[in-house]
């Protein structure tokens, strides 16, 4: 791991942040488990993360990695519909899971000695969930997640841009091209057999990582795992699919405008880049921290407070791993500027970044709020667990858990220069701008 | 995506989320973040399934037969806390946690949005905004610089009812930004032109909220329960009319009266193992010294009702693929006796994913991603308010089989797996809101702003275990009111008119869909 350059200015708080020890083992069925002891307070969370997303989704069937993750909570043989949550709240506990392009996963946090019911329950629908599966649990989340659907994109100010950009960004073969949520087509043509089939072909111990952090003892735990997954065939034909290969630039600038009910203009910007895990990805983060990252930040500076063109400006890059990821931002016009003005002094910003190293000063703030960022999230046992997850899932390196910080304070300004004259092309980038629709004009 | 999710707004009936909910329930925060990962909300109904199934040969699952009981509960305690008196009279209550070593300070200027006057609605909030963009020492830009050097993130807000000022920041470097956060709150300069460009920004952020289903909705709702005159009818952050008129002066102003040592209290949380709290907090705070004008009295009225009983609204949203629904009346104040046997009722009512309002109006139904209920405990009476979106075609459906299951509540007591689980789930996830320096720091907040004794969180768990049936039936009789439920639809009339005027709730007012004056 490369040591971060000492800063003169300020003692480091590096010093604050602590390591996380883990030990890890894989069963004969080929679960990984990790254990991560930490006594500080009497909970636990656990979370399993397997390797499949949105990414792995078929033609026709876009959102049903996302569907299925629904089903993992309507029973399996000794839990009836529902009953997972009931029993993890009634023990104290809090639960979820989320769909994402290249994973899903499940979580637990919960008093420590619960650990078992919670390693019981996700054991069950590994090895049992499609005991439970019928025609009425489909029919009744298809609609949950249709509503989702409306709820969080279709009824939501600027809601189409994220669908939007990924499908500008990455071309229409390629598992980036639609998001998690899916069309609300492929969803009303989800059927059992689909659910069946999308279970036996990716839900296995083989293709899982179990992660266990917070006041256990590190051997009853891995014991525990043993005993609750042990017996759980592994699937021997899950095979992962090759990467995507895609160009590393788009092409050709792409724009798009879009009428719809906003009051306030907005422009979004989409870039295609290096995926996350590699050192370039690493220097769009500690950028996109330098544009957008708070009061102190490039685009605020200038956008909001100095030329009081804009109402608000992001930067942010999208943790993806196939090959290419995402990176992008916004600024909402305000309504006595226009967009493009502030278009072009978003633009600015960026190509200021290939012209001209950051400063020692702007690394230097960057690096002191990425590391108090990064040890307020390491007190939370949750979020140390979906680390660990993450980091063996992904890269087959949970010791990133440890790197990471140490990855982002060692991202030089030659560095940030190089990977955004690489990113921040013409063509390159996709620009979408929402206008406010006119009165007469029809509603969608 | 991670949703503003209406189901964990069932989670706000205790003391560190109210700082919160004053917030949340203005729903100001525009959605700044990067596209996250869908969640399941999962809640639950009962379909036995239990069939078996055939293994292979060779694969004994039979360890899965037996459910796991539980192990020995390990100890746990909020953390303890000490208070001490600065040579100003300025309170400093701090807690050790061990092993937090982001650690987090909130220093608590007594009197909020609640006291500021009608005309100058959203004042006390531009104020707390204003705080950070310069003070008589350095200029906006260099303030921040100086936050941002030391891994600060510094800001201040304020609630209904205070006006405070946090950082987090890592114990090494503690010290200098308590010193910024000191300057922050004695000496912030409020520069013109900043403060017309927060203001504007305000007036454009609420445009953006007309045009946002949730946040119209939760501006209307309690337009629709309080009277006009109480402040917890209108926005945090003020209305078009009133932040048109807010201006450095009366920012300056609002600051002064509410700058007072004597009533304001520091809070400090995290690893404080060699940290000289009354050192570092004598040194920077305890000169902080009165303002020349004082504060006006805190007003000690309640929140009141609005006139002429329940009402229903619908908010014309042409096109819209759901209807936003708010249904509620005026809740009750932090204080209220029945305070635990609440958080129990709203647990069982709508308050968790397996409540009796998700399970039948999602699991069941379909009709929606989620429906929650809250009592937003104030100081004074909060409202109380069951959140839900649902598919335009069901709107009234969905309202009625609403209020059937409200109704249902005060007809027989809860049953005994109901009153176990949600005590269970109450008294298990205490330790797990407490995990960070920040939300220790938020809870010991709670204590200070709504003057709660010492020991309330101690008592925490021991209280709502003892939770009955009978208290529950109880509370629902005096805090559940059916008959006074006002209805607000964000949603399509075109749609939703008719079989809203037909359903029997009661006359129908429409907002049409136009874009707001001023």
């Amino acid at each position: 791991m490369p040591q971060p350059p000492a800063d003169p200015a300020q003692p480091s708080a590096a010093s604050d942040l602590p390591t996380i020890e883990f030990s890890q083992r894989r069963l004969p069925n080929g679960l990984r488990v990790i254990v991560a002891p930490d006594h500080l307070a009497p909970v636990v969370a656990l979370n399993i993360w397997y390797v499949v997303g949105s990414r792995h989704e078929q033609l026709g069937r876009t959102g049903f990695a996302h569907l299925f993750e629904h089903f993992m909570f309507q029973g399996s043989r000794h839990v009836r519909k529902t009953e997972h949550f009931s029993l993890i709240q009634g023990a104290g506990g809090v639960n979820n899971a989320t769909t994402y392009f290249d994973r899903t996963n499940y979580f637990e946090t919960l008093p420590s000695h619960q650990l078992e019911l919670a390693l019981w329950l996700e054991a069950d629908r590994m090895a049992t969930l499609l005991d439970a599966l019928d025609q009425e649990n489909l029919d009744n989340q298809r609609e949950v997640v249709k509503n989702e659907k409306r709820q969080s994109y279709d009824n939501r100010p600027y809601g189409s841009f994220y669908e939007k950009l990924m499908a500008a960004v990455f071309p229409v073969e390629h598992p980036y091209h639609h998001t998690p949520i899916g069309s609300m087509e492929d969803l009303n043509a989800a059927s059992v057999e689909d659910v069946v089939s999308f279970f036996r072909t990716w839900y296995a111990p083989n293709n899982a990582v179990l992660t266990i952090v917070g006041d256990v003892d590190e051997e009853e735990a891995h014991a525990a795992v043993a005993r609750y997954f042990g017996p759980i065939p592994a699937n021997p034909a899950i095979r992962q699919p090759a990467p995507d290969k895609v160009a590393g630039v788009i092409g050709a600038e792409m724009r798009e405008v879009v009428a719809d009910n906003v009051p306030l203009t907005r422009v979004h910007l989409g870039f295609r880049c290096p995926p996350f895990g590699s050192a370039q990805f690493d220097a769009l983060e500690v950028a996109s921290q330098i544009l957008a990252g708070g009061r102190g930040s490039r685009l605020y500076r200038r956008l909001v407070r100095e030329r009081r063109i804009a109402q608000d400006v992001t930067a942010f890059g999208l943790p993806l791993v196939d090959e290419a990821a995402f990176f992008g931002g916004w600024v909402t016009v305000r309504p006595d500027s226009d967009a493009e003005a502030c278009e072009r002094a978003f633009l600015d910003e960026l190509q200021r970044l290939v012209d001209e190293p950051v400063t020692d000063d702007e690394l230097a703030r960057a690096r002191a709020l990425i590391e108090a960022s990064e040890l307020g999230a390491l007190s939370r046992v949750e979020e140390v667990a979906d680390r660990l997850s993450m980091y063996a899932a992904l890269f087959d390196r949970p010791e990133l858990v440890n790197e990471q910080l140490g990855r982002y304070l060692a991202v030089s300004a030659q560095d940030i220069q190089a990977v955004a004259r690489a990113v921040f092309r013409p063509d390159n980038r996709v620009v979408l701008t929402y206008v406010p629709r006119e009165p007469d004009e029809a509603v969608a | 995506m991670t949703l503003e999710d209406p189901a964990e707004k069932g989670f706000t009936t205790d003391q560190d989320e109210l700082l919160d909910t004053a917030e949340q329930s203005d729903a100001e925060a525009p959605d700044r973040h990067a596209p996250d990962a869908l969640t399941v909300e999962p809640g639950g109904a009962t379909v036995v399934l239990d069939e078996g199934g055939a293994e292979p040969a060779g694969v004994d699952l039979s360890v899965l037969d037996r459910r796991p009981a539980a192990g020995r509960p390990h100890e746990y305690h909020f953390p303890r806390f000490e208070r001490l008196v600065l040579s100003n009279g300025l309170t400093v209550v701090h807690a050790n946690v061990p092993g937090r070593a982001l650690l987090a300070a909130q220093l608590l200027l007594s009197g909020g949005a609640w006291t500021e006057p009608a005309e100058l609605a959203g004042v006390t909030v531009l104020t707390g905004r204003a705080m950070p963009e310069g003070t008589a020492r350095r200029d906006a830009n260099e303030f921040i610089e100086a936050s941002e050097r030391l891994g600060a993130e510094m800001h201040a807000d304020a609630t209904w009812e205070t006006l405070s000022a946090s950082v987090e920041v890592p114990r090494s470097r503690f010290g200098p930004a308590l010193e910024l956060l000191a300057e922050m709150v004695a000496q912030p300069a409020f520069p013109g032109e900043e403060v017309e460009r927060l203001r504007d920004e305000r007036l454009n952020d609420l445009m953006q909220a007309w045009a946002d289903p949730r946040r119209r909705a939760e501006r209307v709702f309690p337009e629709t329960i309080y009277d006009p005159a109480s402040p917890y009818s209108r926005p945090l952050g003020g209305v078009p009319a009133s932040v048109g008129s807010i201006d450095r002066d009366a920012v300056a102003e609002r600051h002064r009266q509410l700058l007072d040592p004597a009533s304001a209290t520091l809070v400090v949380a995290g690893d404080l193992a060699g940290v000289d709290v009354a050192g570092l907090t004598e040194r920077h705070l305890g000169g902080l010294a009165p303002a020349s004008t004082r504060a006006a009295s805190q007003a000690t009225d309640d929140a009141r009702a609005a006139a002429g009983g329940p009402r229903v609204v619908l908010v014309d949203r042409p096109g819209a693929p759901q209807s936003e629904l708010r249904i509620g009346h005026l809740g009750v104040a932090r204080k209220n006796p029945d305070f635990h046997a609440i958080s129990v009722l709203n647990a069982i009512l709508g308050g968790t994913f397996n409540s009796r309002l998700n399970r039948v109006i999602r699991e069941e139904l379909g009709y929606t991603y989620g429906i929650g209920s809250s009592f937003d405990m104030r100081r004074r009476s909060g409202p109380f308010v069951i959140r839900t979106a649902v598919e335009s075609a069901v709107t009234v459906p969905a309202i009625l089989e609403v209020l059937r299951i409200v109704r249902a509540f005060r007809e027989s007591e809860v049953q005994p797996d109901e009153l176990s689980g949600a005590r269970d789930y109450l008294v298990g996830v205490f330790p797990l809101r407490f995990e960070s320096s920040a939300q220790v720091a938020s809870a010991l907040a709670g204590l200070i702003v709504f003057e709660l004794p010492d020991d309330e969180l101690d008592r925490y768990r021991p209280q709502v275990a003892a939770v009955t049936a009978a208290q529950i039936m109880s509370a629902a009789m005096s805090h559940v009111r059916p008959d006074e439920l006002s209805i607000v639809v964000v949603g399509d009339a075109a749609q939703v008119e008719a079989p809203l005027r037909d359903a029997g709730l009661g006359e129908v007012t429409l907002i049409p869909d136009d874009v707001p004056a001023g």
